[in-house]
């Protein structure tokens, strides 16, 4: 099995003492016109963990997902990643979240090698580091004999490899995937969970929607189950103030990790 | 690295990967200079024959062929983001926002100057006019007006890049915003192709910088809001 590279972050490497939770959300709500897509969750998740978000379509998985990646601002309540608060401090939020949305943001005019290059810059990676990131980001999602081509004649499944590669440039302390299974063949599954396995090796915080609960089942570390907006049920090992904590009354912790 | 040093990297990055989107698609380009000569040649139509009527007309007819293919233009590099939802992406990256707008500003000042001096040159074979004499002033002339026009055509491009009538909305923004520039552009034209007899050239040029000037600093203050909740 290839060895995924993963690039660890400073928190990662234990620089820092006593961090804070790599998550935490307070009764956050967000609404669409009057519709709540996420009515006061309060979360807390641990550095390190790999949690799974599950629950039915319009559950407000990726909505939280999106908040925590600062597409889109909380209505009420608060969310923080490393303590920072994603609305007050959204372009440090930014700099230590990778995300992967439902779609891939590539551009079809350029290459694979070429949009990752032009993300690598966005992202600060380092001249001299550039070229070998993203050959080592291509081999890695098995890109590289098309790294060349342009992404306009991709399947979903190769562009869904790009964006997983795009991830892999960065050093990120928190991960947030939508979905991250989703268009792959089975070589791609295996892909993103021994991605999963690498990021829980070097300490990197991974908080991934699914619906594929059984397949994420022995990948993950807890599961928040979300129903209508809120917390409907927590699992996993690690979990503090009891396996169900209603989003109104106290955070529910998950993934204190292994 | 200074804030500057980060600002102009990234947003030579953006403009270098727009310019490469523009090339690769090139029949999207290529079609809005096609349909810029066919305004000029439209109007030129409309007005007939007489060169000397051609003549007095062709700065105003030269710039509204500039507005009208810069405002497909401004669209077009914000159409390349809303594929494949790249806008939402682009704005997740650790970037000043004012990298983004002057990334974007600059991929339009260039797209337009290369449209400009299509145009000039149709202008003068279509109309039958000498420009040689006036070039220097005429290309500081369209440096000046394509950056202004790339200033506020980025932001309500941005603004309009969401919505449903985008095609229809982006006309009525950016047109009585620029109606200064296109006036400013128009005469000073007009005075560098008759040699500047009343000395009014150099108040039209300091309008348009002023105008640029203007319209940058704003464009670059408030763009970053448009990005928020994409």
């Amino acid at each position: 099995m290839p060895q995924t590279t993963i690039y660890r972050s400073p928190r990662s490497l234990g620089l820092q003492d006593s961090p804070p939770p790599a998550v935490d959300t307070v009764e956050l709500a967000r609404l669409f016109g009057r519709s709540p897509a996420l009515a006061g969750v309060s979360l807390r998740v641990e550095p390190g963990s790999v949690v799974a978000l599950v629950g039915p379509n319009g559950a407000g998985k990726t909505t939280l997902l999106r908040v925590l990646a600062t597409a889109i601002r909380p209505t009420f309540g608060t969310a923080a990643v490393d303590g920072l608060d994603v609305a007050s401090y959204p372009d440090q939020v930014r700099s230590r979240v990778a995300y992967l949305s439902h779609t891939t943001g590539l551009y079809d005019d350029l290459t694979a090698r070429e949009n990752l290059g032009f993300a690598a810059r966005l992202l600060g990676v380092e001249a001299g580091e550039r070229e070998e990131r993203m050959t080592a980001a291509l081999e890695e999602v098995r890109m590289a004999d098309a790294a060349d081509l342009r992404v306009r004649g991709f399947s979903a499944g190769m562009r869904k490899r790009v964006a997983l590669a795009r991830i892999l440039l960065a050093a990120p302390s928190l991960v947030l995937l939508d979905e991250p299974h989703a268009a792959l063949d089975p070589d791609g599954m295996a892909l993103v969970d021994r991605m999963l396995d690498a990021w829980r090796g070097v300490g990197v915080t991974v908080l991934l929607a699914s619906h594929a609960v059984e397949r994420i089942a022995h990948l993950v570390d807890g599961t928040v189950r979300l129903d209508g907006g809120l917390v409907a049920q927590v699992d996993g090992t690690g979990v503090a103030s009891g396996l169900f904590s209603p989003p109104r009354t106290a955070p529910a912790m998950v993934g204190a990790g292994r | 690295m200074t804030t500057t040093r980060r600002i102009a990297g990234a947003a030579w990055t953006i403009a270098r990967k727009d310019a490469l989107a523009e090339l690769r698609g090139k029949h999207a380009a290529t079609s809005t200079l096609f349909f810029a000569a066919l305004v000029l040649l439209l109007f030129g139509f409309a007005l007939g024959p007489d060169s000397r009527k051609l003549a007095e007309a062709a700065p105003g007819l030269l710039w509204l062929a500039i507005v009208f293919a810069g405002l497909l233009t401004v669209a077009r590099l914000h159409q390349v983001e809303t594929d494949d939802d790249a806008l939402e992406q682009l704005a997740l990256y650790p970037v000043d926002r004012r990298a983004i707008y002057a990334g974007k500003v600059i991929s339009g000042l260039v797209a337009m100057l290369v449209l400009g001096g299509v145009l000039l040159v149709a202008v003068a074979i279509l109309y039958g006019m000498d420009l040689a004499p006036a070039l220097p002033a005429l290309v500081a002339i369209l440096l000046l007006g394509a950056l202004g026009f790339a200033a506020v055509g980025t932001f309500y491009a941005g603004v309009t890049v969401r919505m449903g009538a985008r095609e229809v909305m982006l006309p009525l923004l950016v047109l009585p915003i620029v109606a200064p520039l296109l006036l400013a552009a128009v005469k000073a034209t007009g005075a560098a192709i008759a040699g500047d007899p009343s000395g009014e050239l150099g108040a039209w040029l300091q309008l348009l910088i002023g105008f640029d000037i203007v319209m940058l600093v704003a464009g670059a203050g408030t763009y970053g809001f448009l990005l928020e909740d994409v």
